[in-house]
């Protein structure tokens, strides 16, 4: 009897353990923070592919706006979306690294500086909503004193064909 | 015997498509091979002039400037090539002809979905040809047929991409 209850006690704690952990997990984001051409940007890891050197991206004749080359990655071929171009921003430099957006349509790479990403963890409370309305973003937040936004990389693309259509 | 060789032939001629592929500056386009009427060296084609060849017409198809390209047509590789739709006829220019391909429907993908705008009219699809991304061009779009020719008449090398498209989920 005693023990029964012990183990239903026991079971209780562990799932309440659970509970607070899995809200504390999604309280905090993990974002991985890049730059381009020196703007420090940030992304949820969950839309992050990976991050690899950048190749060489083969131009593609398009009337999309910043999506204007592909990149083959093995047997994988991948539209590569100017996020430098979108900033008004220029790439400098010899070597690159290449970030893979997750996608729902599938993959798309990104050219960002070579400066290798940071992982860092954040409270949700600590994102602000950005209301520029210029890039498609999950707000901004303060890492390092600095004003980092996080780009919805699920959604890059789709807000300036929207723009570019109207 | 013979019919299953004629059965196999029939399916060969279905999953596969010989395209003719073509350089411009750094982008390869390839045409279903079937519409090609000839292939004039600089010396039997003007520059941006119709060219008559077996009583036919076929005018001048700028692909390089409706692409937005700059390719160097001052090498000795360029070339006119004469095609067909049986609708429509063009004198294309190019940088380069590369060569022959036989193409099978596996190896033939739609554009990646990030592609949204007329391009997606302008290409049935791609592929990788000896470790080269080519883009396989609409006929009809590049001899300037209307919208509803073009979709009826993308050819083989875009029923090949839609087959594919379907199966990946994509659209070509």
């Amino acid at each position: 009897m005693w023990g029964n209850l012990g183990g239903k006690r026991w079971i209780m704690l562990r799932a309440a353990r659970g509970q607070q952990q899995a809200q504390t997990a999604k309280r905090l984001w993990n974002l991985l923070v890049f730059s381009v051409d020196g703007l420090r940007l940030a992304a949820r890891t969950e839309d992050v592919g990976g991050v690899s050197p950048w190749t060489e991206s083969i131009p593609v004749p398009s009337r999309t706006p910043f999506v204007q080359a592909m990149m083959k990655r093995g047997d994988q071929v991948m539209a590569v979306y100017d996020l430098a171009a979108r900033l008004n921003r220029r790439l400098q430099g010899q070597s690159f690294l290449c970030l893979v957006a997750r996608q729902f349509d599938g993959p798309m790479a990104i050219r960002i500086d070579a400066e290798l990403p940071t992982l860092e963890t954040v409270d949700a409370t600590a994102i602000r909503t950005d209301s520029s309305g210029q890039l498609e973003t999950l707000g901004s937040v303060t890492i390092q004193g600095e004003d980092v936004t996080i780009v919805a990389l699920q959604r890059l693309g789709r807000l300036s064909q929207h723009v570019a259509l109207h | 015997m013979a019919l299953r060789g004629l059965q196999n032939s029939t399916i060969a001629s279905v999953d596969t498509a010989r395209l003719l592929i073509l350089r411009l500056g750094a982008t390869y386009v390839a045409l279903p091979a079937v519409g090609v009427q000839g292939i004039l060296t600089r010396s039997e084609a003007a520059d941006g002039q119709a060219v008559t060849a077996a009583g036919v017409v076929y005018p001048p198809v700028d692909l390089a400037g409706q692409f937005s390209l700059a390719p160097d047509f001052s090498g000795m590789e360029m070339r006119t090539v004469l095609y067909s739709t049986g609708r429509s006829q063009g004198a294309i220019p190019v940088e380069q002809v590369v060569g022959l391909a036989d193409v099978e429907r596996k190896d033939c993908f739609p554009l990646p979905p990030q592609f949204q705008r007329d391009e997606r009219s302008w290409f049935g699809g791609m592929m990788l040809h000896q470790d080269q991304l080519v883009l396989i061009l609409n006929p009809a779009w590049a001899l300037g047929e209307s919208d509803d020719a073009g979709a009826a008449s993308i050819g083989l090398a875009g029923q090949m991409c839609g087959a594919t498209s379907a199966a990946s989920g994509g659209s070509c």
